[in-house]
């Protein structure tokens, strides 16, 4: 007996959710198989599974209401009061706190600057890692070392990505300041002017999740129908038109369900900064997330920041639902 | 398959590309092992030094001396009893999702994947808010339940997945031969889907080992983990560059091996959200 869990089949099973298809979730339904003998009555009766199926979830079920549901609930009734965490003052404010945040000029920066950040990182990283894939691709050897080499910034522990991209940025002794010294070049101070600063935050994100982008526009390429790409050769389409045209149309799916992530990740994104520049500058790289933070863990304004966890929620769940929408489901109508 | 064959200089040039492409995603990480065996007058050297004679002296100091042995003994056991939980539960639901008929399952599922979507942020107020009123604070158990939470949605899309590619004929045999639900699913189909097994709990080691804000929010002083360790030793001094490079570089070793040894699944696991 042997189990297929390579991942050429789905590459991300979610995505076929995402998209709306049918996935086999109750493959080969009992009542589906043909009696073996036809010619003898057959009394066998299909077993009526599903019964006792929900026993399975149960613990699961249990675990994740007590963690899950009831801290999330709490953290909506919480974002109803203004609840200072140091002198323990708390009152019912009703929205009060979503009404001051969307007031809140703090707030609309950080969210511009999200936007701004994660805008310029996707982009970047979609840039490099389409490239980067599409060279694995028409590579014929070393493909896996090469691979497996250019991942390692994705998966290590995100605290200890970002120490050592400082120790690339930190000023005079950092990597890229002393080569610029050691040239002759005075060096601006890479997380100490806001320009710079936000540059780092997107190139840090880049290191980060180019090597996640490759691994999965890879793997996507991988599937697409090679009779096509024959087809569109006789035709005389030379490569990068197969690649725009046959190729990415084709692996669409994919490419949407990977941007919804990267969006979702972008309203997490928390370690890197916190260590890189912990939102500074002043205000240069505080994102949504690290305002959020700053108002629960520094300035201890716990209604105002569960409020501000809830809106974050909204936004990001518009913003997906609008991805899928507009690009998930042209492939159907044209 | 001659359609994608290119010339071989053209081959070899696309080989060097992407070979300059990997050495620069490398640098900093190479980068950081040069300094955390350098003695300090080499690491602060400009231009930086290329050649010089090793030292492991840093990597004795920060994991005897500088108490890093204690803050790897806490993410071990707060990723250990994470893993164990969250694996097992999450093991069992997957295994009712992918046999259970009609659009129940499929809501579970995607409610599931919504959740990844959930802000850190705000699940980790209510979690302090929740382990401060308990007196939870710096225990293991806040940390461990706080991981498995956030693990949960992952644990059963990854299982999930690998349940689905077993036919369901083998279940329906088990039932034949008289083994009751119980039965099929742990004597029947998890032996099949134990490579599955092992990925899932590999990835969910991952993530609780990797993971920072809850960490950073709710350990303290006796349960503190690597990643919070570091963080705080951070970059900030000079005098501690080498120190906390070495830290960085042993912290760093277990996930390069993890790496190894899944590459074949990385995709389906980091697709579901694993590391992040």
């Amino acid at each position: 007996m042997t189990v297929s869990v390579t991942n050429e089949k789905t590459p991300c099973g979610a995505s076929s959710v995402l998209r709306g298809e049918k996935q086999d979730l109750s493959a080969g339904a009992a009542g589906d198989i043909p009696p073996r003998n036809t010619s003898a009555p057959v009394v066998r009766r299909p077993r009526p599974r599903g019964r006792k199926l929900w026993l399975f979830l149960l613990p699961s079920g249990i675990v994740s209401l007590f963690i899950l549901v009831y801290p999330l609930a709490y953290a909506l009734y919480l974002s109803l009061f203004s609840y200072y965490l140091d002198t323990g003052a708390s009152h019912f404010v009703g929205l009060g706190n979503y009404v001051d945040l969307l007031g809140d000029t703090r707030f609309w920066s950080s969210l511009e600057r999200t936007v701004l950040i994660v805008g310029s990182s996707v982009a970047l990283e979609f840039g490099v890692g389409l490239a980067v894939a599409y060279g694995l691709y028409r590579l014929t050897f070393g493909v896996r070392t090469l691979n497996l080499l250019m991942f390692l910034p994705h998966i290590i522990t995100p605290v200890v990505a970002a120490l050592f991209l400082k120790w690339i940025f930190a000023p005079r002794w950092g990597l890229l300041s002393s080569l610029l010294i050691a040239a002759g070049i005075f060096p601006p101070d890479f997380l100490g002017d806001p320009i710079w600063a936000r540059v780092v935050v997107v190139l840090a994100d880049a290191w980060q999740f180019t090597p996640f982008i490759v691994l999965v526009l890879y793997a996507g390429l991988n599937t697409v129908d090679q009779s096509q790409i024959e087809a569109a050769q006789l035709d005389g389409a030379g490569g990068l038109q197969i690649l725009f045209r046959i190729m990415l149309p084709s692996i669409r799916p994919l490419i949407v369900f990977v941007l919804a992530m990267r969006i979702m990740d972008a309203f997490r994104y928390f370690d890197t900064i916190y260590v890189l520049t912990s939102g500074g500058p002043g205000t240069a790289t505080e994102t949504i997330t690290m305002y959020t933070y700053s108002l629960a863990f520094r300035l201890f304004q716990i209604g105002k920041a569960s409020a501000l966890g809830v809106l974050t929620l909204l936004i990001v769940l518009a913003l997906t639902a609008i991805l899928i929408f507009v690009f998930g489901r042209n492939k159907e109508t044209s | 398959m001659m359609t994608r064959r290119l010339p071989r200089l053209s081959q070899m040039l696309l080989f060097l590309a992407l070979c300059a492409f990997a050495a620069a995603m490398l640098t900093p990480v190479v980068w950081s092992l040069l300094t955390s065996i350098k003695q300090p007058i080499d690491a602060f050297a400009i231009p930086p030094k290329w050649i010089f004679t090793p030292t492991l002296d840093f990597h004795r100091a920060v994991w005897v001396d500088k108490g890093f042995a204690g803050f790897l003994f806490n993410s071990v056991v707060i990723s250990v009893c994470t893993v164990c939980l969250s694996v097992s539960i999450g093991t069992m639901a997957a295994y009712g999702l992918s046999r259970m008929r009609g659009n129940a399952a499929r809501g579970i599922l995607i409610g599931l994947l919504t959740m990844r979507m959930f802000p850190h942020m705000l699940l980790v107020i209510p979690f302090f808010m929740l382990a401060k009123f308990l007196n939870l604070i710096d225990t293991y158990p806040a940390m461990v339940l706080a991981l498995v939470a956030i693990n949960q949605p992952f644990t059963i899309w990854l299982m999930h997945s690998f349940f689905a590619d077993v036919p369901t004929e083998i279940d329906e045999a088990g039932a034949i031969d008289g083994a009751n639900e119980w039965q099929t699913f742990y004597r029947l189909v998890l032996p099949i889907v134990r490579p599955g097994l092992w990925v899932t709990a590999l990835f969910s080691l991952l993530l609780a080992y990797n993971e920072f804000l809850f960490a950073l929010v709710l350990t303290g002083p006796h349960t503190k983990t690597l990643p919070v360790a570091i963080a705080e030793y951070g970059g900030e001094d000079l005098n501690y560059w080498s120190l906390s490079a070495a830290a960085a570089i042993g912290i760093m070793l277990p996930i390069v091996a993890f790496m190894m040894f899944l590459q074949r699944h990385l995709v389906r696991g980091l697709a579901l959200g694993a590391v992040k």
